[in-house]
Protein backbone atom coordinates (compact mmCIF):
# COMPACT_ATOMS: atom_id res chain seq x y z
CA UNK A 1 0.00 0.00 0.00
CA UNK A 2 2.34 2.94 -1.17
CA UNK A 3 2.53 4.87 -3.86
CA UNK A 4 5.50 3.68 -5.46
CA UNK A 5 3.20 1.85 -8.68
CA UNK A 6 2.44 5.46 -9.46
CA UNK A 7 3.67 6.18 -12.70
CA UNK A 8 5.86 9.72 -13.56
CA UNK A 9 3.01 12.90 -13.64
CA UNK A 10 1.60 13.57 -16.85
CA UNK A 11 1.38 17.13 -18.19
CA UNK A 12 0.84 16.80 -21.95
CA UNK A 13 -2.75 17.17 -22.14
CA UNK A 14 -5.24 14.63 -22.60
CA UNK A 15 -7.02 14.03 -26.00
CA UNK A 16 -8.89 16.36 -26.94
CA UNK A 17 -11.96 14.62 -28.17
CA UNK A 18 -13.18 14.01 -24.68
CA UNK A 19 -16.91 15.18 -24.43
CA UNK A 20 -20.42 13.32 -25.08
CA UNK A 21 -19.12 10.28 -25.75
CA UNK A 22 -17.14 9.65 -22.69
CA UNK A 23 -19.98 11.11 -20.71
CA UNK A 24 -22.49 8.66 -22.50
CA UNK A 25 -20.75 5.69 -21.29
CA UNK A 26 -20.37 6.71 -18.13
CA UNK A 27 -24.17 7.62 -17.46
CA UNK A 28 -24.56 4.18 -19.06
CA UNK A 29 -22.92 2.49 -16.11
CA UNK A 30 -24.16 4.31 -13.56
CA UNK A 31 -27.75 3.84 -14.32
CA UNK A 32 -26.82 0.08 -14.63
CA UNK A 33 -24.71 -0.41 -11.00
CA UNK A 34 -27.75 0.11 -9.12
CA UNK A 35 -30.47 -1.35 -8.09
CA UNK A 36 -33.49 0.65 -8.49
CA UNK A 37 -32.89 0.50 -12.27
CA UNK A 38 -33.57 -3.36 -12.62
CA UNK A 39 -36.14 -3.04 -10.45
CA UNK A 40 -37.67 0.02 -11.79
CA UNK A 41 -37.61 -1.67 -15.37
CA UNK A 42 -38.93 -4.86 -14.28
CA UNK A 43 -41.79 -3.55 -12.41
CA UNK A 44 -42.46 -1.43 -16.01
CA UNK A 45 -42.96 -4.54 -17.54
CA UNK A 46 -44.50 -6.21 -15.60
CA UNK A 47 -46.93 -4.05 -14.56
CA UNK A 48 -47.66 -2.30 -18.19
CA UNK A 49 -47.58 -5.72 -19.88
CA UNK A 50 -49.15 -7.91 -17.15
CA UNK A 51 -52.43 -5.34 -16.37
CA UNK A 52 -53.35 -4.59 -20.34
CA UNK A 53 -53.14 -8.47 -20.96
CA UNK A 54 -55.71 -8.54 -17.76
CA UNK A 55 -57.58 -6.23 -18.32
CA UNK A 56 -58.10 -7.68 -21.96
CA UNK A 57 -59.14 -11.16 -20.45
CA UNK A 58 -61.65 -9.76 -18.59
CA UNK A 59 -63.26 -7.24 -20.85
CA UNK A 60 -62.38 -9.63 -23.70
CA UNK A 61 -66.41 -11.65 -23.89
CA UNK A 62 -68.25 -8.39 -23.12
CA UNK A 63 -66.36 -6.14 -25.85
CA UNK A 64 -67.13 -8.84 -28.01
CA UNK A 65 -71.07 -8.92 -27.12
CA UNK A 66 -71.14 -5.35 -27.34
CA UNK A 67 -72.29 -4.81 -23.49
CA UNK A 68 -69.59 -2.96 -22.84
CA UNK A 69 -69.82 0.19 -24.34
CA UNK A 70 -65.82 1.25 -25.04
CA UNK A 71 -63.59 1.09 -27.93
CA UNK A 72 -61.28 -1.96 -27.79
CA UNK A 73 -58.35 -0.37 -28.95
CA UNK A 74 -58.49 2.11 -25.66
CA UNK A 75 -57.64 -1.38 -23.72
CA UNK A 76 -54.80 -2.68 -25.62
CA UNK A 77 -51.94 -0.63 -24.22
CA UNK A 78 -54.34 0.36 -20.76
CA UNK A 79 -51.47 -1.25 -18.80
CA UNK A 80 -49.29 1.59 -19.28
CA UNK A 81 -51.44 4.04 -17.36
CA UNK A 82 -49.97 2.16 -14.08
CA UNK A 83 -46.21 1.71 -15.65
CA UNK A 84 -46.11 4.97 -16.38
CA UNK A 85 -45.16 5.82 -12.24
CA UNK A 86 -41.88 3.58 -12.98
CA UNK A 87 -40.91 5.97 -15.41
CA UNK A 88 -41.61 9.04 -13.64
CA UNK A 89 -39.26 7.24 -10.41
CA UNK A 90 -36.39 6.48 -12.96
CA UNK A 91 -36.98 9.66 -14.25
CA UNK A 92 -36.14 11.42 -11.43
CA UNK A 93 -33.79 9.52 -9.97
CA UNK A 94 -31.65 10.57 -12.83
CA UNK A 95 -30.82 13.76 -10.97
CA UNK A 96 -32.29 13.38 -7.32
CA UNK A 97 -30.39 10.37 -6.44
CA UNK A 98 -27.39 12.33 -7.42
CA UNK A 99 -27.62 15.43 -5.09
CA UNK A 100 -29.44 12.95 -2.58
CA UNK A 101 -26.30 11.29 -2.27
CA UNK A 102 -23.76 13.74 -2.73
CA UNK A 103 -22.68 12.23 -5.84
CA UNK A 104 -23.77 15.18 -7.91
CA UNK A 105 -20.20 16.81 -6.96
CA UNK A 106 -18.44 13.71 -8.02
CA UNK A 107 -19.86 13.85 -11.68
CA UNK A 108 -19.18 17.45 -12.05
CA UNK A 109 -16.00 16.98 -11.15
CA UNK A 110 -15.53 14.04 -13.34
CA UNK A 111 -17.58 16.29 -16.43
CA UNK A 112 -17.24 20.10 -15.49
CA UNK A 113 -19.28 21.10 -18.50
CA UNK A 114 -23.22 20.87 -17.17
CA UNK A 115 -24.62 20.98 -20.33
CA UNK A 116 -22.48 17.93 -21.55
CA UNK A 117 -23.75 15.89 -18.01
CA UNK A 118 -26.96 17.06 -19.01
CA UNK A 119 -27.20 15.78 -22.71
CA UNK A 120 -25.69 12.91 -21.50
CA UNK A 121 -28.47 11.84 -18.64
CA UNK A 122 -31.21 12.98 -21.24
CA UNK A 123 -30.21 10.34 -24.14
CA UNK A 124 -29.40 7.20 -21.83
CA UNK A 125 -32.73 7.76 -19.94
CA UNK A 126 -34.78 8.75 -22.76
CA UNK A 127 -33.46 5.75 -24.81
CA UNK A 128 -34.08 3.37 -21.64
CA UNK A 129 -37.35 4.42 -21.32
CA UNK A 130 -38.15 4.15 -24.92
CA UNK A 131 -37.06 1.09 -25.48
CA UNK A 132 -38.65 -0.38 -21.82
CA UNK A 133 -42.11 1.53 -22.94
CA UNK A 134 -41.90 -0.68 -26.23
CA UNK A 135 -41.57 -3.91 -25.48
CA UNK A 136 -43.91 -3.04 -22.56
CA UNK A 137 -46.72 -2.25 -24.94
CA UNK A 138 -45.58 -4.72 -27.30
CA UNK A 139 -45.99 -7.70 -24.71
CA UNK A 140 -48.95 -6.19 -23.18
CA UNK A 141 -50.44 -6.03 -27.24
CA UNK A 142 -49.40 -9.74 -27.66
CA UNK A 143 -50.87 -10.96 -24.36
CA UNK A 144 -54.12 -8.95 -24.49
CA UNK A 145 -54.59 -9.41 -28.00
CA UNK A 146 -54.40 -13.30 -27.66
CA UNK A 147 -57.78 -12.92 -25.28
CA UNK A 148 -59.25 -10.24 -27.77
CA UNK A 149 -58.50 -12.90 -31.07
CA UNK A 150 -60.57 -15.30 -28.78
CA UNK A 151 -63.79 -13.20 -29.12
CA UNK A 152 -62.90 -12.30 -32.29
CA UNK A 153 -62.28 -8.65 -31.69
CA UNK A 154 -58.36 -8.74 -32.23
CA UNK A 155 -56.26 -5.76 -33.07
CA UNK A 156 -53.27 -6.57 -35.93
CA UNK A 157 -50.23 -4.91 -36.08
CA UNK A 158 -51.66 -3.55 -39.17
CA UNK A 159 -54.77 -1.58 -37.59
CA UNK A 160 -55.29 1.31 -37.39
CA UNK A 161 -53.15 3.37 -34.96
CA UNK A 162 -51.56 0.17 -33.50
CA UNK A 163 -48.03 0.11 -34.44
CA UNK A 164 -48.29 3.66 -33.66
CA UNK A 165 -49.55 2.84 -30.13
CA UNK A 166 -46.60 0.65 -29.36
CA UNK A 167 -43.84 3.08 -30.65
CA UNK A 168 -45.56 5.80 -28.93
CA UNK A 169 -45.72 3.83 -25.30
CA UNK A 170 -41.66 4.13 -25.89
CA UNK A 171 -41.78 7.98 -26.33
CA UNK A 172 -44.71 8.44 -24.03
CA UNK A 173 -42.29 6.90 -21.27
CA UNK A 174 -39.27 8.61 -22.54
CA UNK A 175 -41.08 11.79 -22.70
CA UNK A 176 -42.51 11.54 -19.23
CA UNK A 177 -38.74 10.49 -17.85
CA UNK A 178 -37.45 13.40 -19.02
CA UNK A 179 -40.30 15.47 -17.53
CA UNK A 180 -39.71 14.15 -14.43
CA UNK A 181 -35.48 14.80 -14.81
CA UNK A 182 -36.39 18.54 -15.53
CA UNK A 183 -38.14 18.62 -11.92
CA UNK A 184 -35.77 16.56 -10.67
CA UNK A 185 -33.44 19.60 -11.42
CA UNK A 186 -35.56 22.18 -10.20
CA UNK A 187 -36.14 20.41 -6.73
CA UNK A 188 -33.34 18.07 -6.37
CA UNK A 189 -35.59 16.08 -4.23
CA UNK A 190 -36.76 12.05 -5.03
CA UNK A 191 -39.94 12.35 -3.08
CA UNK A 192 -40.72 15.82 -4.04
CA UNK A 193 -39.90 15.26 -7.75
CA UNK A 194 -42.47 11.93 -7.45
CA UNK A 195 -45.12 13.30 -5.63
CA UNK A 196 -45.48 16.73 -7.98
CA UNK A 197 -45.11 15.36 -11.46
CA UNK A 198 -47.32 12.30 -10.80
CA UNK A 199 -50.18 14.26 -8.89
CA UNK A 200 -49.88 16.82 -12.11
CA UNK A 201 -50.12 13.89 -14.48
CA UNK A 202 -52.50 11.75 -12.64
CA UNK A 203 -54.32 13.97 -10.77
CA UNK A 204 -54.64 17.53 -11.96
CA UNK A 205 -54.92 16.05 -14.99
CA UNK A 206 -58.15 14.53 -14.36
CA UNK A 207 -59.95 16.93 -12.07
CA UNK A 208 -59.35 20.04 -15.01
CA UNK A 209 -62.51 17.65 -16.55
CA UNK A 210 -64.23 18.94 -14.08
CA UNK A 211 -64.02 22.92 -14.51
CA UNK A 212 -66.95 24.23 -16.43
CA UNK A 213 -66.93 25.02 -20.29
CA UNK A 214 -64.29 25.41 -23.02
CA UNK A 215 -61.41 26.67 -19.89
CA UNK A 216 -61.81 22.97 -18.94
CA UNK A 217 -61.92 21.50 -22.37
CA UNK A 218 -58.48 23.30 -23.25
CA UNK A 219 -56.84 22.58 -20.27
CA UNK A 220 -58.05 18.90 -20.31
CA UNK A 221 -56.40 18.57 -23.30
CA UNK A 222 -52.73 20.64 -22.73
CA UNK A 223 -51.98 18.63 -19.58
CA UNK A 224 -49.06 16.66 -20.38
CA UNK A 225 -50.49 13.69 -19.51
CA UNK A 226 -53.43 13.60 -21.54
CA UNK A 227 -52.14 15.44 -24.35
CA UNK A 228 -48.64 13.15 -24.11
CA UNK A 229 -50.35 9.64 -23.51
CA UNK A 230 -53.09 9.61 -26.43
CA UNK A 231 -50.21 8.80 -28.64
CA UNK A 232 -49.56 5.26 -26.48
CA UNK A 233 -53.55 4.48 -27.73
CA UNK A 234 -54.76 3.18 -30.52
CA UNK A 235 -58.30 4.82 -29.13
CA UNK A 236 -58.87 6.39 -26.32
CA UNK A 237 -61.53 6.85 -23.66
CA UNK A 238 -62.01 10.20 -23.64
CA UNK A 239 -63.07 11.76 -27.09
CA UNK A 240 -61.84 15.20 -25.70
CA UNK A 241 -58.23 14.85 -26.16
CA UNK A 242 -56.07 15.92 -28.95
CA UNK A 243 -55.09 13.96 -31.97
CA UNK A 244 -52.34 11.78 -30.85
CA UNK A 245 -49.15 13.47 -32.96
CA UNK A 246 -50.55 16.97 -32.17
CA UNK A 247 -51.13 15.76 -28.60
CA UNK A 248 -47.41 14.63 -28.34
CA UNK A 249 -46.01 17.70 -30.20
CA UNK A 250 -47.65 19.58 -26.84
CA UNK A 251 -46.45 17.30 -24.36
CA UNK A 252 -43.22 17.13 -26.13
CA UNK A 253 -42.81 21.27 -25.56
CA UNK A 254 -43.93 21.25 -22.34
CA UNK A 255 -41.27 18.82 -21.23
CA UNK A 256 -38.57 20.90 -23.36
CA UNK A 257 -39.55 23.89 -21.35
CA UNK A 258 -39.44 22.41 -18.18
CA UNK A 259 -36.20 20.18 -19.37
CA UNK A 260 -35.27 24.18 -20.36
CA UNK A 261 -36.01 25.92 -17.14
CA UNK A 262 -34.08 22.76 -15.12
CA UNK A 263 -30.87 23.22 -17.21
CA UNK A 264 -30.76 26.90 -16.66
CA UNK A 265 -31.17 26.36 -13.19
CA UNK A 266 -28.06 23.52 -13.23
CA UNK A 267 -25.99 25.28 -15.16
CA UNK A 268 -25.83 28.09 -12.83
CA UNK A 269 -25.77 26.58 -9.30
CA UNK A 270 -23.19 25.79 -7.43
CA UNK A 271 -22.53 22.07 -7.02
CA UNK B 1 1.08 24.18 -10.18
CA UNK B 2 -2.11 25.71 -8.50
CA UNK B 3 -2.34 29.40 -9.08
CA UNK B 4 -5.53 31.54 -7.06
CA UNK B 5 -5.80 35.42 -7.93
CA UNK B 6 -7.90 37.19 -5.69
CA UNK B 7 -9.98 34.84 -5.27
CA UNK B 8 -13.44 35.58 -3.31
CA UNK B 9 -16.95 33.48 -2.91
CA UNK B 10 -19.80 35.16 -1.41
CA UNK B 11 -23.07 33.38 -0.47
CA UNK B 12 -25.12 36.11 -0.29
CA UNK B 13 -23.85 38.76 2.36
CA UNK B 14 -21.41 36.05 4.28
CA UNK B 15 -17.73 36.38 2.37
CA UNK B 16 -16.89 32.57 2.43
CA UNK B 17 -13.45 33.60 0.70
CA UNK B 18 -12.16 36.74 0.62
CA UNK B 19 -9.24 38.01 -2.29
CA UNK B 20 -7.32 35.13 -1.56
CA UNK B 21 -3.85 34.72 -3.52
CA UNK B 22 -1.60 31.87 -3.36
CA UNK B 23 0.38 29.55 -5.65
CA UNK B 24 0.69 25.67 -4.83
CA UNK B 25 3.80 24.45 -6.49
CA UNK B 26 4.76 20.88 -7.85
CA UNK B 27 7.13 18.92 -5.98
CA UNK B 28 6.16 19.87 -2.46
CA UNK B 29 3.19 18.55 -0.19
CA UNK B 30 1.86 22.24 0.71
CA UNK B 31 -0.47 22.37 3.88
CA UNK B 32 -3.90 24.51 3.71
CA UNK B 33 -4.66 24.75 7.37
CA UNK B 34 -7.28 27.20 8.85
CA UNK B 35 -9.81 26.70 11.75
CA UNK B 36 -13.29 25.32 10.35
CA UNK B 37 -15.19 27.57 8.51
CA UNK B 38 -12.44 29.46 7.04
CA UNK B 39 -13.10 28.75 3.55
CA UNK B 40 -10.64 25.58 2.88
CA UNK B 41 -13.20 23.54 1.30
CA UNK B 42 -14.99 26.34 0.08
CA UNK B 43 -11.51 27.70 -1.79
CA UNK B 44 -11.11 23.57 -2.98
CA UNK B 45 -14.04 23.27 -4.70
CA UNK B 46 -13.27 25.94 -6.63
CA UNK B 47 -10.51 24.49 -7.90
CA UNK B 48 -12.18 21.99 -9.24
CA UNK B 49 -15.36 23.91 -10.57
CA UNK B 50 -17.69 23.15 -8.19
CA UNK B 51 -18.25 26.72 -6.69
CA UNK B 52 -18.18 29.49 -9.41
CA UNK B 53 -15.77 31.98 -7.85
CA UNK B 54 -17.63 35.27 -6.88
CA UNK B 55 -14.74 36.95 -8.58
CA UNK B 56 -10.86 35.97 -9.19
CA UNK B 57 -9.35 33.06 -10.78
CA UNK B 58 -7.82 29.93 -10.42
CA UNK B 59 -5.76 27.82 -12.69
CA UNK B 60 -4.35 24.19 -12.45
CA UNK B 61 -1.26 24.10 -14.52
CA UNK B 62 -2.21 27.29 -16.54
CA UNK B 63 -5.38 26.05 -17.80
CA UNK B 64 -8.85 26.49 -16.01
CA UNK B 65 -9.96 22.90 -14.82
CA UNK B 66 -12.91 22.99 -16.72
CA UNK B 67 -11.73 23.80 -19.90
CA UNK B 68 -9.62 20.47 -19.36
CA UNK B 69 -10.83 17.69 -21.90
CA UNK B 70 -10.31 15.08 -19.19
CA UNK B 71 -9.93 16.91 -15.93
CA UNK B 72 -9.66 13.68 -13.63
CA UNK B 73 -5.84 13.26 -15.86
CA UNK B 74 -5.20 16.96 -14.78
CA UNK B 75 -6.53 16.84 -11.15
CA UNK B 76 -7.60 14.64 -8.72
CA UNK B 77 -9.53 15.85 -5.94
CA UNK B 78 -10.92 14.50 -2.67
CA UNK B 79 -13.48 16.87 -1.37
CA UNK B 80 -15.99 14.83 -0.10
CA UNK B 81 -15.61 11.43 1.33
CA UNK B 82 -19.44 10.62 0.79
CA UNK B 83 -19.90 12.02 -2.85
CA UNK B 84 -20.87 8.51 -3.79
CA UNK B 85 -23.98 6.24 -4.28
CA UNK B 86 -24.64 4.08 -1.24
CA UNK B 87 -26.11 1.43 -3.59
CA UNK B 88 -23.30 1.46 -6.20
CA UNK B 89 -19.84 -1.14 -5.44
CA UNK B 90 -16.69 0.69 -5.06
CA UNK B 91 -15.67 -0.95 -8.34
CA UNK B 92 -18.51 0.24 -10.18
CA UNK B 93 -18.31 3.98 -8.48
CA UNK B 94 -14.70 4.13 -10.05
CA UNK B 95 -15.61 2.97 -13.41
CA UNK B 96 -18.07 5.16 -14.46
CA UNK B 97 -15.14 7.85 -12.94
CA UNK B 98 -13.03 6.28 -15.74
CA UNK B 99 -15.54 5.97 -18.37
CA UNK B 100 -16.38 9.43 -17.65
CA UNK B 101 -12.64 10.18 -18.48
CA UNK B 102 -11.17 7.87 -20.98
CA UNK B 103 -9.46 6.09 -18.31
CA UNK B 104 -9.07 2.31 -18.88
CA UNK B 105 -10.80 0.01 -16.80
CA UNK B 106 -7.28 -1.69 -16.08
CA UNK B 107 -6.50 1.37 -13.86
CA UNK B 108 -9.55 1.22 -11.87
CA UNK B 109 -8.12 -2.29 -10.60
CA UNK B 110 -4.62 -0.60 -10.22
CA UNK B 111 -5.91 1.88 -7.53
CA UNK B 112 -7.89 -0.57 -5.75
CA UNK B 113 -5.05 -2.34 -5.39
CA UNK B 114 -2.92 0.67 -4.32
CA UNK B 115 -5.36 1.99 -1.50
CA UNK B 116 -6.06 -1.66 0.00
CA UNK B 117 -10.07 -1.97 -1.36
CA UNK B 118 -8.89 -4.51 -3.77
CA UNK B 119 -10.81 -7.34 -1.47
CA UNK B 120 -14.02 -5.30 -0.86
CA UNK B 121 -14.52 -4.01 -4.44
CA UNK B 122 -17.14 -5.44 -4.78
CA UNK B 123 -19.57 -4.40 -1.63
CA UNK B 124 -21.88 -1.90 -2.09
CA UNK B 125 -20.11 1.23 -0.29
CA UNK B 126 -23.33 1.85 2.12
CA UNK B 127 -21.63 -0.50 3.90
CA UNK B 128 -18.37 1.13 3.72
CA UNK B 129 -16.42 2.70 7.48
CA UNK B 130 -15.56 6.08 7.17
CA UNK B 131 -12.25 5.13 6.36
CA UNK B 132 -12.98 2.87 3.45
CA UNK B 133 -15.15 5.51 2.19
CA UNK B 134 -11.94 7.86 2.43
CA UNK B 135 -9.98 5.33 0.57
CA UNK B 136 -12.42 5.38 -2.03
CA UNK B 137 -12.11 9.04 -2.56
CA UNK B 138 -8.80 8.79 -2.42
CA UNK B 139 -8.50 6.06 -5.21
CA UNK B 140 -10.72 7.93 -7.20
CA UNK B 141 -8.32 11.04 -6.66
CA UNK B 142 -5.62 8.82 -8.45
CA UNK B 143 -7.64 7.73 -10.71
CA UNK B 144 -6.39 9.83 -13.71
CA UNK B 145 -2.99 9.90 -12.18
CA UNK B 146 -3.18 13.20 -11.53
CA UNK B 147 -0.08 15.68 -12.06
CA UNK B 148 -1.88 17.97 -9.48
CA UNK B 149 -3.45 16.16 -6.16
CA UNK B 150 -6.17 18.24 -3.77
CA UNK B 151 -7.03 16.22 -0.64
CA UNK B 152 -9.69 17.87 1.79
CA UNK B 153 -9.42 16.19 4.95
CA UNK B 154 -8.34 13.09 3.34
CA UNK B 155 -7.35 11.78 7.56
CA UNK B 156 -10.66 11.92 8.49
CA UNK B 157 -11.99 8.70 10.24
CA UNK B 158 -8.45 6.97 9.88
CA UNK B 159 -7.11 4.57 12.03
CA UNK B 160 -3.70 5.79 12.98
CA UNK B 161 -2.21 3.46 10.28
CA UNK B 162 -4.51 4.92 7.75
CA UNK B 163 -3.22 8.44 8.89
CA UNK B 164 0.25 7.10 8.58
CA UNK B 165 -0.21 5.64 4.85
CA UNK B 166 -1.98 8.97 3.60
CA UNK B 167 1.03 11.04 5.14
CA UNK B 168 3.58 8.48 3.13
CA UNK B 169 1.18 8.74 0.22
CA UNK B 170 1.08 12.67 -0.07
CA UNK B 171 4.92 12.97 0.69
CA UNK B 172 5.65 9.98 -2.45
CA UNK B 173 3.29 11.74 -4.79
CA UNK B 174 5.34 15.07 -4.07
CA UNK B 175 8.32 13.07 -4.19
CA UNK B 176 7.55 12.24 -8.01
CA UNK B 177 7.15 16.25 -8.98
CA UNK B 178 3.10 16.30 -8.30
CA UNK B 179 1.43 19.55 -7.03
CA UNK B 180 0.10 17.77 -3.87
CA UNK B 181 -2.59 20.36 -1.88
CA UNK B 182 -3.96 18.81 1.49
CA UNK B 183 -6.34 20.56 3.92
CA UNK B 184 -6.58 19.40 7.47
CA UNK B 185 -7.55 21.13 10.97
CA UNK B 186 -4.98 18.67 12.50
CA UNK B 187 -1.79 20.58 13.34
CA UNK B 188 0.13 17.80 14.30
CA UNK B 189 -0.66 16.00 11.50
CA UNK B 190 0.18 18.31 8.75
CA UNK B 191 3.03 19.37 10.96
CA UNK B 192 4.50 15.85 10.04
CA UNK B 193 3.19 15.96 6.21
CA UNK B 194 3.75 19.40 5.05
CA UNK B 195 6.45 21.13 4.05
CA UNK B 196 4.61 24.43 2.87
CA UNK B 197 2.26 25.90 4.49
CA UNK B 198 -0.66 28.35 3.48
CA UNK B 199 -2.94 29.32 6.85
CA UNK B 200 -6.64 30.91 6.15
CA UNK B 201 -8.57 32.22 8.36
CA UNK B 202 -12.13 34.03 7.94
CA UNK B 203 -11.40 34.00 4.07
CA UNK B 204 -7.95 35.63 3.94
CA UNK B 205 -4.60 34.44 3.67
CA UNK B 206 -2.33 34.53 7.20
CA UNK B 207 0.55 32.79 5.93
CA UNK B 208 2.06 31.41 3.10
CA UNK B 209 5.54 30.33 3.80
CA UNK B 210 7.80 27.18 3.89
CA UNK B 211 6.81 25.39 7.48
CA UNK B 212 10.07 26.24 9.28
CA UNK B 213 9.86 29.51 8.79
CA UNK B 214 6.24 29.56 9.80
CA UNK B 215 7.08 28.23 13.46
CA UNK B 216 9.98 30.25 13.41
CA UNK B 217 8.08 33.34 12.67
CA UNK B 218 4.51 32.74 14.70
CA UNK B 219 5.62 30.05 17.51
CA UNK B 220 7.29 31.94 20.22
CA UNK B 221 10.66 30.40 20.79
CA UNK B 222 13.26 31.15 23.76
CA UNK B 223 16.38 29.78 25.45
CA UNK B 224 16.15 27.97 28.47
CA UNK B 225 19.64 28.04 30.27
CA UNK B 226 19.85 26.83 33.76
CA UNK B 227 22.54 27.58 36.02
CA UNK B 228 23.85 27.62 40.28
CA UNK B 229 24.42 31.45 39.39
CA UNK B 230 21.53 32.71 37.51
CA UNK B 231 20.99 35.80 39.24
CA UNK B 232 24.05 37.03 37.52
CA UNK B 233 23.91 35.33 34.03
CA UNK B 234 20.82 37.29 33.59
CA UNK B 235 22.38 40.29 34.42
CA UNK B 236 24.67 39.29 31.81
CA UNK B 237 22.55 38.29 29.35
CA UNK B 238 20.57 41.91 29.76
CA UNK B 239 23.16 43.68 29.14
CA UNK B 240 23.83 42.07 25.78
CA UNK B 241 20.66 43.03 25.15
CA UNK B 242 18.51 40.03 25.73
CA UNK B 243 14.83 39.81 27.33
CA UNK B 244 15.14 37.75 30.32
CA UNK B 245 13.09 36.23 32.61
CA UNK B 246 13.72 34.13 36.22
CA UNK B 247 12.69 31.41 37.54
CA UNK B 248 14.79 29.86 40.60
CA UNK B 249 17.82 28.72 38.61
CA UNK B 250 16.05 28.83 35.34
CA UNK B 251 16.24 31.83 32.71
CA UNK B 252 14.10 32.08 29.63
CA UNK B 253 15.92 34.08 27.27
CA UNK B 254 14.45 35.58 24.40
CA UNK B 255 16.86 37.79 22.04
CA UNK B 256 19.86 35.54 21.84
CA UNK B 257 20.68 32.62 20.81
CA UNK B 258 21.24 29.62 22.48
CA UNK B 259 25.18 29.60 20.86
CA UNK B 260 25.38 33.04 21.91
CA UNK B 261 24.16 32.51 25.86
CA UNK B 262 26.18 29.41 26.03
CA UNK B 263 29.37 31.64 24.60
CA UNK B 264 28.68 34.69 27.39
CA UNK B 265 28.18 32.44 30.16
CA UNK B 266 31.74 30.85 29.16
CA UNK B 267 33.45 33.97 28.80
CA UNK B 268 32.09 34.88 32.29
CA UNK B 269 33.33 31.36 34.11
CA UNK B 270 29.46 30.48 35.07
CA UNK B 271 28.51 27.03 35.23
CA UNK B 272 25.64 25.79 33.02
CA UNK B 273 23.29 22.94 34.02
CA UNK B 274 21.08 23.04 31.15
CA UNK B 275 21.10 24.95 27.96
CA UNK B 276 18.22 24.51 25.46
CA UNK B 277 15.53 25.95 22.50
CA UNK B 278 12.58 25.49 23.45
CA UNK B 279 10.01 26.25 20.68
CA UNK B 280 6.54 25.77 20.78
CA UNK B 281 4.38 23.47 18.13
CA UNK B 282 2.75 24.37 14.78
CA UNK B 283 -0.64 23.86 16.63
CA UNK B 284 0.35 26.66 19.39
CA UNK B 285 1.63 28.86 16.52
CA UNK B 286 -1.55 28.41 14.21
CA UNK B 287 -3.82 29.53 17.10
CA UNK B 288 -1.66 31.93 17.73
CA UNK B 289 -1.99 33.32 14.36
CA UNK B 290 -5.65 32.77 14.13
CA UNK B 291 -6.75 33.80 17.26
CA UNK B 292 -8.78 36.61 15.92
CA UNK B 293 -10.44 34.78 13.32
CA UNK B 294 -12.17 31.38 14.65
CA UNK B 295 -15.64 31.09 13.09
CA UNK B 296 -17.27 29.43 15.68
CA UNK B 297 -15.12 30.16 18.87
CA UNK B 298 -15.50 28.12 22.09
CA UNK B 299 -13.85 29.38 25.07
CA UNK B 300 -11.06 26.98 26.06
CA UNK B 301 -8.55 26.35 28.54
CA UNK B 302 -4.80 27.42 27.55
CA UNK B 303 -3.10 25.21 24.93
CA UNK B 304 -0.09 23.35 26.82
CA UNK B 305 3.16 24.26 25.56
CA UNK B 306 5.22 21.16 24.16
CA UNK B 307 9.15 21.54 24.26
CA UNK B 308 11.48 20.37 22.06
CA UNK B 309 14.67 20.89 23.15
CA UNK B 310 17.33 21.07 20.52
Amino acid sequence: MTASTLTAPRTAAAPARAGLGRALHAEWIKLWTVRSTGWSVVSMVALGAGLTTLVCALIAPDLAAGTENEPVGAFITWGLLFAQVTAVVLGALAVTSEYGTGMIRATLAATPRRGTVLVAKAVVLSAVLFVAGVVTATLGWLGGNAFLSAEGIGIGLGDDGMLRSLLGSGLYMAGLGLLAMGAGLLLRSTAAVVSVVLAVVFLVGNLVMLLPGALGEWLTKLMPGNAGSRIAMPESFNPMLLEPWTGFAVFAAEVAVVLAVGALVFTRRDA
Amino acid sequence: MIVATDLTKRYGDRVAVDGVSFTVRPGHVTGFLGPNGAGKSTTMRMVIGLDRPTSGTVTVDGARYADSPAPLRAVGALLEARALHPGRTARAHLRWLAASNGIPDSRVEEVLGLVGLGAVAGQRVGRFSLGMGQRLGIAAALLGDPPVVVLDEPVNGLDPEGIRWVRTLARSLAAEGRTVLVSSHLMSEMALTADHLVVIGRGRVLADCPMPQFIAEHAASFVRVRSPRAGQLAELLRRSGADVTRDGDELHVQGVDAATTGELAAGAGLALHELGLVTSSLEEAFMTLTAGSVEYAAARPAAPRTEVTR
